[in-house]
């Protein structure tokens, strides 16, 4: 009887291990995303967009839109990549500001600063994985 | 043998609190000096000059000419950037909103942003990017000026050192600094216009400086 307690605590331990490596998998990849995301985001983003994703006043855009993003996903890596000309509409407002390219980011960096973009401020949209990045960027306007 | 000890430790206590509560009531004055010999009353006496700001004139966003004349009886904090800077200056914006805030509708206090970039940043381009900021262009100054007399002017007299990098990105490196400027055009104070804890260490300095002129 007690024999058979432990076997079953044994089995369990086993299964919940097994469970957790095929969730860990993506799981890992998306925390090391993040955590390298949240560098290149102090690096690169923060000075204008500032620490909290609030951008200033109505001349920078916030990143807070989870709608804008969710609706332009497919062109968030072209906008990081090549910045903005003309405008963009954030909020129902209209900003005007030429935001600068960032030729220097590789699609892999894009990724991680994205993941951590579209999972901060108030979002929550899960990993931004490289493949799509890669995806995306072949079609950029 | 006990009252005395209390005495004591009551007399160390009170001179530790006294030595923290104890506030500095004047800026330093920063810049070259020389002293001068004056007549006062007939009498000769030693006399100190400081480095003021020079004279200059600026257009504002408005167009208004800005000079010494406009900031009599004022005190203000000056800075110099560009609109289209992508690295510090949003920072420097943000942080000297929160100065601006603070003193918004005082009288007393001014803001004057020099741009350091005239070929881009016209007359125009400064004034809708104040209203973008949402400030008062009767209050916060956006100068407009020949590119020379700005650098010239931020180097020799505001002690901020600007000039041209073509390798970083946005042109331009410049030092990012906050210089407060008080009645008298004398540098009262220099803060890193990029980090939070300086900046609020110059709104408390600015009520310290306007309190000099409240005594009087």
């Amino acid at each position: 009887m007690r024999n058979l307690f432990f076997f079953y605590c044994f089995a369990l331990i086993v299964l919940a291990i097994a469970v957790n490596a095929c969730v860990t998998e993506q799981s890992v990849k998306y925390t090391r995303y993040f955590a390298d995301g949240a560098q290149l985001y102090k690096s690169h983003c923060q000075n204008c967009h500032s620490a909290t994703g609030q951008g200033l006043a109505q001349l920078i855009p916030p990143l807070t839109d989870t709608l804008f993003l969710r609706k332009y996903r497919a062109q968030l890596p072209c906008i990081v990549q090549y910045g903005i000309a003309d405008s963009i509409t954030i909020h129902q407002q209209v900003y005007h500001f030429k935001m600068p390219a960032n030729p220097k980011l590789a699609a892999i960096d894009l990724a991680k600063l994205l993941t951590f973009v579209t999972n901060s401020f108030g979002n929550k949209q899960g990993l931004y994985d490289i493949s799509e990045i890669e995806n995306h960027l072949k079609n950029c306007r | 043998m006990t009252n005395k000890l209390k005495i004591y430790s009551f007399l160390i206590l009170a001179t530790i609190v006294s030595s923290c509560t104890s506030t500095p009531q004047k800026l330093p004055i920063y810049g070259e000096r020389e002293a001068i010999k004056k007549m006062v009353n007939g009498v000769e006496v030693i006399d100190t000059l400081y480095q003021t700001i020079p004279k200059f004139s600026f257009l504002n966003q408005d167009s208004i000419i800005i000079n010494q004349d406009s900031l009599n009886n004022k005190i203000y904090v000056a800075d110099f950037f560009f609109t289209s800077c992508p690295s510090i200056c949003p920072i420097m914006k943000k942080q000297m909103l929160r100065a601006y805030d603070k003193y918004k509708g005082n009288t007393e206090v001014k803001f004057l942003s020099h741009t350091i970039d005239p070929k881009h940043d016209s007359i125009a381009v400064l004034k809708n990017f104040s209203n973008k900021l949402g400030v008062n262009a009767k209050q916060w100054y956006f100068l407009y000026g020949d590119k020379e007399t700005v650098y010239n002017l931020a180097k020799n007299s505001y002690m901020s050192s600007t000039f041209e990098d073509r390798a970083s990105p946005g042109g331009i490196v410049h030092s990012g600094y906050f210089l407060l400027v008080d009645k008298n055009k004398r540098i009262r104070g220099a803060y890193d216009g990029t980090n939070e804890a300086q900046v609020t260490q110059m709104i408390d300095d600015m009520q310290v400086l306007l309190n000099e002129y409240q005594a009087k």
